[in-house]
């Protein structure tokens, strides 16, 4: 108290100064560790993809500006009209399913039954399992010798080319992927179904609504922001969908490269020795786009649905 | 106006990380080290392509003799799964961390050393003097288009043996001692064996490689590799030949996306009659296959031309080590002749040293299954070719691979796809 009593009149501005300078710097010093780690492995390879993207650099080359030549290229290019196809497909199919199929079973098990937990995690199981051997195991079970079809001939009908004809192939990876979905979102819709108040059914209840009048007008409603939430999480992975169809349909992309999606173009073009780094880091900008503007679809579709 | 201070204290942490990391990235542009001329010393590491698995006390017992006979010198040996192997040597080429001694094969070398980063043996009196103590065929198999010189001491050769199924062939109504030697022969089986009462039986996995198209005596490439020539009238009769099969079902219902892990698999369960393959899948067999194995079958490669095909196993040096004089000397320590037919003599390989193969080990039958592959194998390599063009990177590869799926299916005929695929990858190859 005496020190600062003493202190001239002249003096205090310059370490108000000082103060104020720590107060803005502390903070960003706190953060800096975090902000070196997404400048590391966010900010860094964003902002050189883009810069790539305008060259033709190849793995070993650091490669020239070439402008617009790649872009130009990506819309001559048969198989990147083919792999967007595939992936615009896989967020139409996938989508709905992942939305309402991880709600009814999550409806099925929420209630505290005896014996409801061994499900609950039976169901959660494919999410825990690595991508790969469950892949490994659909593919021996979709083999033109495997289970299903071995099923298939028990019953008289003929062998289902599920791994050899391009759409049965999709199809599959598709069933794959919301079969692997199922158990994560189902926790989701858990955690959002605890928190629906139990009065709003019991007041349902009491004005005669029944299982499906109470589950459209009062379980839905009070979901809408999970299923919103579902719908942009399963979209975003499903048109960046990789590793199922990359093992389902092997690394040339289905029978003669018709099961490609954008992100399996991407690893093709852009790895190993002679990866074509510039062009692949055109069609991963062509991805990003793409997948920010799906992600504007769908806050738009929300927004409108909440206003209407 | 000049930025405010909080702006300053806001974008600094971020633009020291960028530049930081800018620095990091730019990593494999550093000049090398010490000369090649000079005593072998300092650490060098030695990198294998998925070897430590079954020849680790082989390999282990290399670097402690080499060490031994040149104390300055610490060798780190370091083994890479087959996978992905491309892959793996772009990331350290990339970063700059390419190891000293590398095993590569041409096609591999092919980019690495256009980029600069591999020696050129030729060049480097060091290298070049061991020159003599290899195979012309094989020291020449290491030389790269258009860059005038061998950027790899040649190390093991391999030239795979086509195994089949005696007993699919005895079903099929076929002689199981009279395998296919021709395509014509080969085609002929195939249609049998998919005509055969009681179900069809696929004789092969997979569609036409590259090699398959050398073998029928396609040319492959022009002389100077800057074309691609498979779209020839040969290429398209053969590609013509196997829409047929692929008809008849003649190849399995999954041949246009199987890979050769997957084919091997197949042929491994009998669901496919003929296989390429090699000596080190003996052992496969006899522990996973036993039934398979009774009845095993093993015959060349159908071949049109009286050249076989030859795999190329090759170490590189890094052009940019820090001790180049012992990576040299570990390279050709790890391929003189000693110890290359120390290892031919671990597994199925052959060495690539002058009169290594003239040795009865390789030209005397002892009775075994693995003697019978290896004195087939090595007269084989008498002639051999390495059919897959260095030049010929894996996304050609896909090209090739899914127009002959296009044609097979009949969405394309084929001389329309060979047509497609030649010009699709010719593009590729201007650009690289």
């Amino acid at each position: 108290m005496q020190r600062a009593a003493g202190r001239t009149p002249e003096r205090r501005p310059a370490r108000a100064g000082r103060v104020r300078t720590h107060r803005a710097a502390s903070p960003w010093l706190f953060l800096l560790p975090g902000l070196g780690v997404v400048a590391a492995f966010v900010l860094y390879p964003f902002l050189s993809t883009v810069h790539k993207a305008f060259t033709d650099a190849r793995t070993l080359t650091p490669g020239t500006w070439v402008g617009l030549r790649n872009f130009r290229e990506m819309l001559d290019d048969e198989q990147f009209w083919v792999a967007l196809r595939n992936s615009v497909l896989y967020v139409v199919a996938v989508v709905p399913l992942t939305v309402l199929l991880p709600l009814l079973l999550a409806l099925l098990v929420h209630k505290k039954l005896p014996g409801v937990t061994f499900f609950r995690s039976a169901f959660y199981t494919p999410v825990v399992a690595s991508v790969v051997v469950v892949s490994l195991i659909w593919g021996w079970m979709l083999d033109d010798r495997g289970l299903v079809n071995g099923i298939l001939r028990f019953l008289g009908a003929g062998p289902v080319a599920f791994l050899g004809d391009q759409w049965l192939l999709l199809l599959s990876a598709m069933a794959l992927t919301v079969w692997r979905g199922l158990g994560y979102y189902m926790i989701i819709y858990l955690a959002a179904l605890a928190n629906v108040p139990r009065e709003l059914h019991e007041a349902a209840a009491v004005d005669g609504a029944g299982p499906l009048r109470r589950f459209a007008s009062v379980t839905v409603p009070a979901l809408r922001s999970t299923m919103v939430l579902v719908g942009a999480l399963s979209s975003v992975a499903a048109f960046k969908v990789f590793s199922e169809v990359y093992l389902l349909a092997g690394p040339t992309g289905g029978p003669a490269g018709q099961d490609t999606t954008l992100v399996m173009l991407v690893q093709r073009t852009g790895t190993g020795l002679n990866g074509r780094v510039g062009y692949a880091s055109a069609l991963s900008l062509a991805v990003f786009v793409l997948t920010l503007l799906l992600m504007l679809l769908v806050l738009r579709a929300d927004r409108k649905e909440a206003d209407g | 106006m000049p930025p405010s201070r909080s702006a300053a204290v806001v974008t600094a942490p971020l633009l020291a990380s960028v530049l930081l990391l800018s620095a990091c990235g730019s990593g494999g542009d550093g000049g090398g080290g010490g000369g090649a001329d000079g005593k072998p010393e300092g650490s060098i590491t030695f990198q294998t392509w998925n070897l430590r698995s079954n020849f680790k006390g082989y390999f282990d017992g290399l670097v402690r003799d080499f060490e031994k006979a040149n104390p300055g010198v610490k060798v780190r040996w370091l083994d890479q799964p087959a996978e992905n192997y491309a892959e793996k040597l772009s990331a350290d080429a990339g970063a700059g961390t390419l190891p000293d001694v590398v095993n590569v094969s041409p096609d591999l070398s092919y980019p690495l050393a256009k980029a600069g980063l591999l020696m050129n043996l030729d060049k480097e009196k060091a290298a070049a003097r061991f020159k003599d103590e290899y195979t012309p065929e094989a020291w020449q198999g290491n030389t790269l288009p258009g860059l005038d010189g061998s950027y790899a001491f040649p190390w093991y050769l391999n030239t795979g043996p086509l195994f089949y199924n005696k007993s699919l062939f005895r079903q099929a109504g076929l002689d199981p001692e009279k395998p296919p030697k021709s395509y014509d022969e080969l085609f002929t089986a195939a249609r049998a064996m998919a005509g055969k009462p009681g179900g069809r039986t696929a004789t092969l996995a997979g569609t036409p490689s590259i090699e398959d198209f050398g073998r029928y005596g396609v040319k492959l490439m022009n002389e100077d590799a800057t074309r691609f020539t498979y779209n020839e009238p040969e290429g398209v009769e053969l590609l013509t030949r196997y829409k047929e099969l692929y008809d008849r079902g003649a190849l399995d219902a999954q041949a246009l996306t199987n890979t050769p892990e997957k084919s091997g698999q197949k042929f491994l369960e009998q669901k496919v009659a003929m296989n390429p393959g090699s000596a080190h899948d003996l052992g496969t067999f006899k522990k996973n296959a036993p039934a398979l194995y009774r009845n095993l079958g093993i015959t060349d490669a159908p071949n049109n031309n009286g050249k076989p095909n030859m795999y190329v196993m090759g170490l590189a040096v890094n052009a940019r080590g820090k001790h180049k004089a012992a990576a040299v000397a570990f390279a050709h320590f790890v391929t003189d002749r000693r110890n290359q037919e120390a290892f031919a003599h671990q597994v199925a390989v052959f060495p690539s040293t002058k009169g290594s193969l003239d040795d009865p080990y390789w030209t005397k039958d002892d009775g075994t299954d693995e003697g019978r592959v290896r004195v087939a194998s090595a007269k084989m390599l008498k002639g051999a070719v390495n059919y897959t063009p260095v030049v010929m990177s894996d996304e050609m590869k896909v090209v090739l691979k899914n127009e002959v799926a296009k044609a097979l299916q009949g969405k394309k005929s084929p001389k329309e796809a060979l047509d497609d695929a030649a010009a699709q990858s010719d593009k590729l190859l201007k650009r690289s």
